[in-house]
């Protein structure tokens, strides 16, 4: 009895641990090409291979991370945009974090937001999880548009705020716009543009700063001062600080 | 019994999730939508059959007091070796199933058929019962998660034709009892009338 229990468990984990083994490679390989495709799925269509840069990093003690891409056509030479993997920072969705993919083009219109698309969420079926429908009422009130002129709440709680919420689910939508504003804001310290807290009010949030988002690339410099997260992440809550008093 | 009536027993007189209720716990949580229940039904479909040939071709082996846990184990690995294959090369059929995956661990469908069943007949009819319980357990997911997805949003597998009027309730899990407490009466109603 005791026997075949043994070997019977042992056959198992012997197939287990095989099938694992030939397995991983391909399957670590997927989920990095998938992630390089959501980057690719915010961004416009272009002609020619993409070639990524990641200057990514993370805040919370590693509990979060924000991954800032920047993605140019190898062919050419010439900038695509960033693709920002952000997830809700201030404002969670009702279950958990919602992790979003944000593309950033540069227009002679300043920045704008070319697409979203959402990562992983656990909202209500039905209610909040309708933010991962195309075409949706938060997608409809980022795509396209300037995020430095946009208020970062949900119509229902302000006014001035730049989202139209989803039927039924305000915390869904809080936590989108939240998770947007995170992504505009590690877009902005990627750069190198983010705006000290003095000025965040009428920077990131109000729009007087879309002259400087006319300069293209990213220079070397700029990339080398990215590897210190731990400056960019006070900024970033000194500036939700202001953002909130507002 | 015929080969036929194996298969047809599974999706009427020994429905699984109508007429034995089992799996009760995956039905109520996957079948907010009638994809989602679809693809429970036909993950939970393809780890029945392999399970219960397997079972049936050890079960001469296998001492009575250790018959619980072997089984345990069976299924456990299956499912897990299927996770895997699934995520390394169909990442597709992944990406729409692979919630559900895990789940089926649970099933108590997979461990009931293969100690009702699998365990006291030959290879062809274990799979052949596996095929059937399996069919009516889609089959039931894919009922409940139609009218729940019709009654709570207006759509049907992503056809979307009355958006925003429908009681929202069907959708949240009170309308989840809600749903399968009037199938089953409805299921009962018609399955005793023949």
């Amino acid at each position: 009895m005791v026997v075949v229990l043994f070997s019977i468990t042992a056959i198992a984990a012997l197939l287990v641990a095989l099938v694992n083994e030939l397995t991983l490679d391909t399957i670590k390989a997927t989920e990095a090409h998938n992630k390089d495709l959501a980057k690719l799925e915010v961004l416009p269509p272009f002609d020619g291979e993409a070639r990524y840069e990641e200057i990514g990093h993370s805040i919370n003690d590693g509990a979060l991370t924000i991954n800032v891409t920047k993605i140019s056509n190898s062919t050419d030479g010439s900038l695509v945009g960033y693709a920002v993997e952000a997830p809700s920072i201030t404002k969670n969705g009702y279950a958990d974090r919602i992790y979003l993919m944000v593309g950033f083009v540069e227009t002679e219109q300043g920045t704008l937001i070319n697409g979203v698309k959402v990562l992983s969420q656990k909202e209500t079926p039905g209610l909040g999880a309708n933010m991962t429908k195309e075409g949706n009422a938060l997608e409809r009130s980022v795509v396209g548009n300037n995020p430095s002129a946009m208020t970062f709440k949900v119509k229902k709680d302000d006014a001035s705020g730049s989202f139209d919420s989803l039927t039924g689910s305000t915390v869904s939508s809080r936590a989108y716009a939240n998770a947007i504003e995170t992504a505009y804001a590690a877009y902005l310290w990627a750069k190198g543009e983010l705006p000290t807290s003095s000025d965040a009010q009428s920077g990131a949030t109000k729009g007087s700063q879309t002259s400087d988002d006319d300069s293209v690339a990213v220079d070397a410099e700029s990339g080398a001062t990215l590897t210190d997260g731990s400056n960019y992440e006070q900024e970033l809550e000194a500036q939700k600080g202001d953002i909130s008093n507002e | 019994m015929s080969k036929l009536q194996l298969i047809t027993k599974g999706i009427l007189k020994e429905n699984p999730t109508f007429v034995l209720i089992l799996g009760m716990c995956p039905t109520l949580g996957v079948t907010s939508s009638a994809i989602n229940g679809m693809g429970m039904g036909v993950a939970t479909m393809a780890v029945l059959i392999l399970s219960n040939i397997v079972i049936s071709l050890i079960k001469n082996i296998v001492p009575d007091k250790v018959r619980i846990p072997v089984f345990i184990v069976v299924i456990a690995s299956f499912v897990t070796i299927i996770e895997m294959l699934m995520k390394a090369y169909v990442p597709a059929l992944y990406a729409s199933l692979g919630v559900f995956i895990p789940l089926i661990v649970v099933n108590c469908i997979i461990l009931g058929r293969a100690e009702a069943f699998a365990s006291k007949n030959g290879v062809w009819d274990s799979a052949l019962d596996g095929v059937g319980i399996g069919l009516g357990f889609t089959l039931s997911l894919t009922a409940i998660g139609s009218v729940r997805e019709i009654l709570g949003t207006g759509a049907i597998f992503g056809w979307s034709f009355a958006p925003d009027v429908m009681p929202l309730v069907f959708v949240l899990a009170p309308g989840g009892f809600l749903a399968l407490g009037y199938l089953m009466v409805l299921f009962n109603k018609i399955a005793k009338r023949k």
